[in-house]
């Protein structure tokens, strides 16, 4: 598998790149990133949601999603090949389900505020905003887990520690000599 | 109590400092040579690297920018800390545990020394010392300005200090963090940042409660004035956008495993397990101190719109004038405190990994060994550095802001880009060539400064450094798939097996 996944890790950048360029040459729209604030110096306003993503709504949408499986593919590769089982593969694979769970959350509960100018709180925050501060900060505990709770059966096992103190005692003999 | 606010907080920051100068001498004792100066010899304890870690991502701009970036740009900013989770998972999935291998193999005290050992490349070695010598520059001397800003305006806030000037608050400020650099290295470093964490996640607790109880609905009340004034800057994307929003998404979360003050830590502690107790601790850290950034910013938007407060003059204002509406004196005093804690943990880590890259890096890619006494240099180039620094920002204040700004270019955005290929994936993957990564680092060098200078600004929002780094991925995996594959020295070759 590892010698795919510098591939599938490739393959998702070239597209990331591919989506930055569509949205380069999409039909603008005025203040597309934010004016100034007609009444306080120093505030920016976002204006008219709804025409800001017009032309490029999608492309985002589909950018971050490349984002969420190129994060899940490099920490993959930040384990050794071997200890890449079946079972590894399903558990980041349903990580990347819950990432892709938050995003749409957020997207779609966003597009309902811009139809409807309404919208219900969680904690404090907008229900779209809430999924972004709250599902983006927690979304990410599956692959701390994964680290803390499998360290020593995915990141370095008993068997890695016996390697690599070997390892350095053969660096210490050659020293010595 | 409020009739000795300014006192109070003078005072904080007094203890704050002279705590610093305590620790640099006690470590002085405990330095022997340069790899205790640079690397702490490897031998700190999870608790203390956590700590270490986490107060140094969140510099000065963490608590005066991000608050102010709420305040001008809404919920955008959010994005910059939201991914903090996945930017640290990704740091220790990808970076942790052969970092502090290659620097136990080969004895490495830098973050150029353990790529240049990767590699098997001086060219590697020469161009990311250089990159950190540029970048450092730029981010000390914005840190030292803002120490010393913060400074004169409590000061000048007393009667006795009333004139007080920038010069002098710039020599202050500066004196006290050469003093500990200099004495204690990076154990002076590691082991004040412990501190400075401690105040900085306390203060962050605090703060919140603090700011949930300035309107009577609390943080949702805030919240839905932002709204009803203006929908977008409480919506997820903000008033900046959704492309510039995902934009800090990517350079921030990724970036992270990318940014070397950072990944130098995690050559520092004693054993490799600690690792699984240290990414969590290092993020209930930061997420504890980023809640201050949150909660300002949203508060003093909502209570400028509703006409709670004036406007501010400037929004990197937002902090220090919610300190002295909102809170109580000795919150203030913590709260001040923090913020020295802040700016001083990440000015001490620039001090550190700058000096390695002159004295050690630099003439060891130049001439092929290090210089003679590194130890006594060190200690010589940090005071330069600093001095250098310092000057710097005092004339990019008074004269010319231009060449910070370019500089400031080499900040965050263009470490992700320039290292995290050649870090990240060049440790997980042995295809990586040398080839691969001098593509990697000169494009995201040269983008990141065209884009600067020539004032280039991009359709939606779109980051110029999120070009940078995705050019800089597509060109260090593009060019490493065809060039040769490397023979790679069999220690490494075990390394990279592990």
């Amino acid at each position: 598998m590892r010698s795919n996944l510098i591939y599938v890790i490739f393959a998702t950048v070239l597209l990331m790149a591919g989506i930055l360029v569509a949205i380069c040459l999409a039909d603008t729209v005025p203040n597309a990133s934010g004016s100034a604030h007609a009444q306080f110096n120093g505030m920016q306003a976002g204006g008219d949601g709804a025409a800001r993503l017009e032309h490029i709504g999608g492309l985002a949408f589909a950018f971050q999603a490349l984002l969420l499986l190129l994060i899940i593919c490099l920490a993959a590769l930040g384990v050794a090949e071997e200890r890449r089982s079946t079972e590894f593969w399903a558990y980041m694979g349903g990580t990347l389900l819950v990432s892709f769970f938050v995003w749409w959350q957020m997207y779609s509960g966003h597009q309902a505020f811009l139809e409807t100018g309404v919208t219900s709180y969680f904690m404090g925050f907008p229900v779209a905003t809430a999924w972004q501060v709250y599902g983006t900060w927690l979304g990410a505990i599956p692959l701390i887990i994964l680290y803390t709770v499998g360290f020593r059966k995915f990141i370095f096992t008993e068997e890695d520690e016996q390697k690599y103190e070997k390892l350095l005692e053969n660096i210490a003999k050659k020293s010595e000599q | 109590m409020e009739a000795y606010r300014q006192e109070i907080i003078i005072g904080a920051v007094i203890i704050y400092m002279v705590f610093c100068v305590i620790t640099g001498l006690w470590a002085m004792r405990r330095t022997k040579n340069s790899s205790d100066f640079f690397i702490a010899g490897r031998g700190l304890g999870p608790i203390v690297v956590s700590l270490a870690l986490f107060s140094s991502t969140l510099s000065g701009f963490g608590f005066v920018g991000g608050p102010g970036l709420v305040y001008s740009i809404g919920v955008s900013s959010f994005w910059m800390i939201v991914i903090s989770s996945t930017g640290y998972a990704l740091g220790f999935f990808l970076v942790a545990k052969r970092i502090r291998m290659i620097a136990d193999v080969r004895n490495c005290i830098s973050l150029p020394d353990v790529l240049a050992a990767r590699y098997n490349s001086e060219a590697v070695r020469f161009l990311i010392a250089v990159t950190i010598v540029l970048g450092v520059m730029g981010y000390l001397a914005t840190q030292i300005l803002a120490m010393a800003v913060v400074m004169q305006a409590i000061l000048s806030g007393t009667v006795m200090f009333a004139d007080i000037g920038l010069v002098t608050c710039v020599v202050i400020s500066s004196a006290v963090l050469i003093f500990y650099c200099v004495t204690g290295g990076i154990i002076a470093s590691v082991y004040t940042d412990v501190v400075q964490g401690a105040i900085m996640m306390i203060a962050g607790a605090l703060i919140l409660l603090t700011a949930m109880s300035v309107f009577d609905g609390g943080m949702q009340e805030a919240t839905s004035i932002i709204l009803a004034d203006d929908g977008e800057a409480m919506m997820p994307f903000g008033a900046a956008g959704i492309m510039a929003s995902l934009g800090w998404f990517f350079v921030f979360g990724l970036g992270l495993a990318g940014q070397p003050h950072l990944v130098t830590k995690m050559m520092m502690n004693r054993s490799i397990s600690d690792n699984r107790v240290i990414l969590p601790m290092s993020l209930f850290g930061y997420v504890m101190a980023a809640l201050l950034w949150v909660s300002i910013g949203v508060i003093m938007r909502a209570a400028v719109i509703d006409g709670v407060i004036e406007p501010l003059a400037l929004p990197d204002d937002a902090a220090s004038l919610f300190l002295s509406i909102f809170t109580n004196p000795l919150l203030a005093g913590i709260v001040f405190a923090g913020l020295f804690a802040a700016i001083m943990s990440t000015s001490d880590a620039f001090l550190n990994i700058g000096t390695a890259a002159i004295i050690h890096d630099i003439p060891k890619a130049i001439q092929g060994h290090a210089i003679q006494n590194e130890l006594f240099w060190a200690r010589i180039v940090t005071v330069i550095l600093a001095i250098v620094a310092a000057s710097f920002a005092l004339y990019s204040h008074f004269e010319d802001a231009t060449l910070v700004a370019i500089l400031g270019a080499f900040g965050w955005a263009t470490f992700a880009a320039s290292i995290f290929p050649v870090l990240a994936i060049g440790l997980n993957w042995k295809g990586a060539t040398a080839m691969g990564a001098v593509a990697a680092i000169v494009s995201a060098l040269l983008i990141n400064f065209i884009i600067q200078l020539a004032g280039i600004v991009l359709p939606y929002g779109i980051l110029g450094g999120l070009i940078a780094f995705i050019v800089s991925l597509v060109l260090f995996i593009g060019v490493s798939l065809v060039t040769k594959k490397p023979e790679l020295d069999a220690d490494m070759e075990a390394v990279l097996n592990i």
